[in-house]
This record gives C-alpha cells, sequence and structure tokens, in this order.
C-alpha cells in the first residue's frame, strides 16, 4: 500500500509541472523513478517510453501508466494513472473558470515566453538521452535521420515511422545473424 | 444524459484509435464535437490555448476543457468533465496494462530486442522533431507574423525571420542545466517562468 501511494503522489507532482505533454515529461520521469527512487534502470524506461509512443491515446498518460505498471503491477499503473489525471483535471478547471480575466495578462503570456524554450530544452534533451541509448551503429543513425526528416519535411505521421523502424530493425538483425552464421559456418569449414 | 454518454463514447473511441499523442487527437476531437453540433465553435480556440499551457497530458487537458464547453453549452454545470477524461483514461488503462503484461515477458526475446533496436532511434528522431514543430510554431525560428514574439530580440535577414535569440539564450541555458547539473527539472519550469516575466 505505502508503494502505491508512493507512486500516486510521483506522478501527482509530476502532472502539476510537466508543461508541454508527454515528451518534456520524460527527462522529470527520468529524474524521480531512475535517479531518486532507482525504481527502474534508464534503458528500460527509455524502452517503456519508445513503445508507449507506438501506443493509441495520450503519449504521457500511456508512459506514466507503463512506468507505474513496471514498479508496482496493475495497481501501480491505476495508482501513476490516477495521480497523472488529477492535477490535469483541476488545473484546468480552474483556468478555464479564470480565463478571460489573464487571457491578455502580459506577464502571463510573457512567463510562458520563458517556459517555452526550457520545455523545448526538456523534450531536445529527451531525444538526446533516447538517442544515446539507442544510436550504435551506420543503420541506427539512418534510422534516427529518416525519422526525423520523415515527419518535419514529409509530415509523415508517427505511425508509419514507427512501423517502418521496427521492420527495418527486425530484417537488419536477420540479415547481421545470418551473415555471421555464414561467415561462422566459412571458418568453421576452413578449420 | 444522453450527451454524457455520447461524450464518454467519443473519447473513449479516440483514445483508443488515435496515434500520435495530444496534438494529433485536439483536432480529430474539435471534428468530431461540431459533427455533432455538440460545441460552439468560438469557443474551442481558447481551450486548445488552455489545454496547451496547462501541465499534464494535452490530450486529458483537451478532454477536460471540451466535456466542460459541452457541458456549459447544454446547462450541465461542469459535469461534462466527468465522461471526457474517464473516456481519454480507460483504454489507456486497459490498452497499456495489456501491453505492459506482454511486454515484461517478451522483453530479452531476440525479436523484440531487434524490433526495439529499430525502434529506438526512431522515437529520438520523432521526439527531435516534437521540439523542431514546438520552436518553428512558438515564433523561435522563421516567425510569421501570428508567431511573432513582439517584445523578443528578432533576428531578421533580408525580411525575413530567421529566429528569436532571447529564446535561443534561455535554450542553451536550460539544456546546460538539464545536462550538467542535478537540478530538478521542475524548478528549471518555474525558474524561466520567472525569468520569462522580466526578459519579454
Amino acid at each position: 500500500m505505502k508503494l502505491y501511494i508512493e507512486i500516486f503522489l510521483t506522478f501527482l507532482r509530476l502532472g502539476a509541472f510537466s508543461f508541454g505533454g508527454g515528451y518534456a515529461m520524460i527527462p522529470l520521469i527520468e529524474r524521480d523513478v531512475c535517479t531518486t527512487k532507482k525504481w527502474i534502470e534508464r534503458e528500460k524506461l527509455y524502452d517503456i517510453f519508445s513503445v508507449s509512443e507506438a501506443l493509441p491515446g495520450a503519449i504521457a498518460l500511456n508512459a506514466s501508466t507503463f512506468v507505474g505498471y513496471s514498479i508496482g503491477g496493475i495497481w501501480g499503473a491505476v495508482a501513476a494513472l490516477l495521480g497523472n489525471l488529477v492535477p490535469s483535471v483541476l488545473i484546468v478547471f480552474a483556468l478555464i473558470a479564470s480565463y478571460v480575466h489573464f487571457k491578455d495578462n502580459t506577464a502571463v503570456q510573457n512567463a510562458f515566453n520563458g517556459i517555452r524554450p526550457a520545455i523545448i530544452a526538456l523534450i531536445v534533451y529527451a531525444a538526446y538521452k533516447i538517442a544515446k541509448s539507442g544510436i550504435k551503429d551506420f543503420v541506427t543513425v539512418i534510422i534516427f535521420v529518416c525519422a526525423f526528416v520523415a515527419c518535419l519535411v514529409f509530415v509523415v505521421p508517427p505511425i508509419p515511422v514507427i512501423i517502418a523502424a521496427v521492420v527495418a530493425g527486425i530484417v537488419t538483425k536477420m540479415v547481421r545473424r545470418k551473415s555471421k552464421k555464414i561467415s561462422d559456418d566459412e571458418r568453421g569449414g576452413q578449420l | 444524459m444522453d450527451i454524457m454518454v455520447k461524450l464518454f463514447l467519443m473519447f473513449m473511441k479516440l483514445s483508443a484509435f488515435s496515434f500520435g499523442g495530444g496534438y494529433v487527437m485536439i483536432p480529430i476531437m474539435m471534428q468530431e464535437l461540431e459533427k455533432n453540433g455538440l460545441i460552439d465553435p468560438s469557443m474551442v480556440t481558447d481551450i486548445v490555448a488552455i489545454a496547451g499551457m496547462s501541465p499534464g497530458p494535452v490530450a486529458v487537458n483537451a478532454a477536460v476543457g471540451l466535456g466542460y464547453c459541452v457541458s456549459k453549452l447544454h446547462n450541465m454545470g461542469a459535469w461534462g468533465i466527468l465522461p471526457a477524461f474517464m473516456g481519454i483514461a480507460l483504454p489507456c488503462a486497459i490498452i497499456v496494462i495489456l501491453v505492459a503484461m506482454f511486454f515484461f515477458n517478451v522483453y530479452k526475446n531476440k525479436h523484440v530486442q531487434s524490433a526495439l533496436y529499430g525502434l529506438r532511434p526512431a522515437i529520438a528522431g520523432i521526439v527531435l522533431y516534437a521540439a523542431a514543430k514546438l520552436a518553428l510554431t512558438n515564433g523561435i525560428f522563421f516567425a510569421h507574423l501570428d508567431t511573432l514574439i513582439k517584445t523578443g530580440a528578432n533576428f531578421m535577414l533580408a525580411g525575413h525571420h530567421i529566429a528569436e535569440l532571447k529564446s535561443l539564450v534561455l535554450f542553451a541555458a536550460a539544456f546546460f542545466i538539464l545536462a550538467k547539473t542535478k537540478l530538478h527539472p521542475i524548478y528549471l519550469i518555474i525558474g524561466s517562468g520567472i525569468i520569462g516575466i522580466f526578459v519579454f
């Protein structure tokens, strides 16, 4: 029970401060879940994020639920999901109620002008960390560049990009295993 | 009551079948609500703005805001929030828990590892794209008239906007702090908001 409360409170705090949606949330989750609480290893967290991205629905919600599950099973998932939902619901409700009053407030607008570059930094940092764990050789560099260009220049939606990348990964590894087997066989034959 | 059920089913369908996260889901939500005559289109722009500036999952924020608007429009107080966010959350809970149960059993499987080998760099590319897109739509690079930060230090070349320099400095500082210090990102967000009030 104590663990579930801790998961709930962690995601409550993360939910209340994660501006900019799922991607910007990655460094925040990483700091709490990997560095402070040591609940999951970093590499595994990046894989959880990668899979969450490929599932339907809100990425931040998927990622939180997935992380919650890997910490505390089904109830861990529920605790993380609820923790992430509560601040959203309360804050949006409060903001709508007071929106007319602060809509044209320059201080609020300027605060967001300041927050935005920080959010972009969070997202770039998340990309950098995932790239560091995922880019290991020439093929992965190509996949990374293709994914970025396909989205930015050719406006391809994420799902076709993800499917193509998964297929590319499986095919590459299969070809490598095969060529490794052939070269092993050749070596065996020579001996 | 009829509208509540309709809202719940609509958001559930959206959450279960739309890929790509909040920013992809918002236009579909708007379309669906307008098609069904549930919302006043003039309110939608403000709701989307609020969803984007609130913390938390963007799709949830938008659902809460739109649910609120629908119930306001039909004189039902704020009760529309309930079916909207439950509709978003329920498929997520079911799908993610099922996938997670399966995922950790096959995590070490060589084909799953091969799939992740291809997936990781692609996700890095998509995340980087999300950052680029955010910078482009918020007047940090190549701003248009409607995205231009008027109080910013805008660098122009031959009449074209190239970059907003204050944002670039803040970005670089934030990235440096993230990479080199142990400061919790929450303080980074609060701090940059306060700095924003003074420099813009």
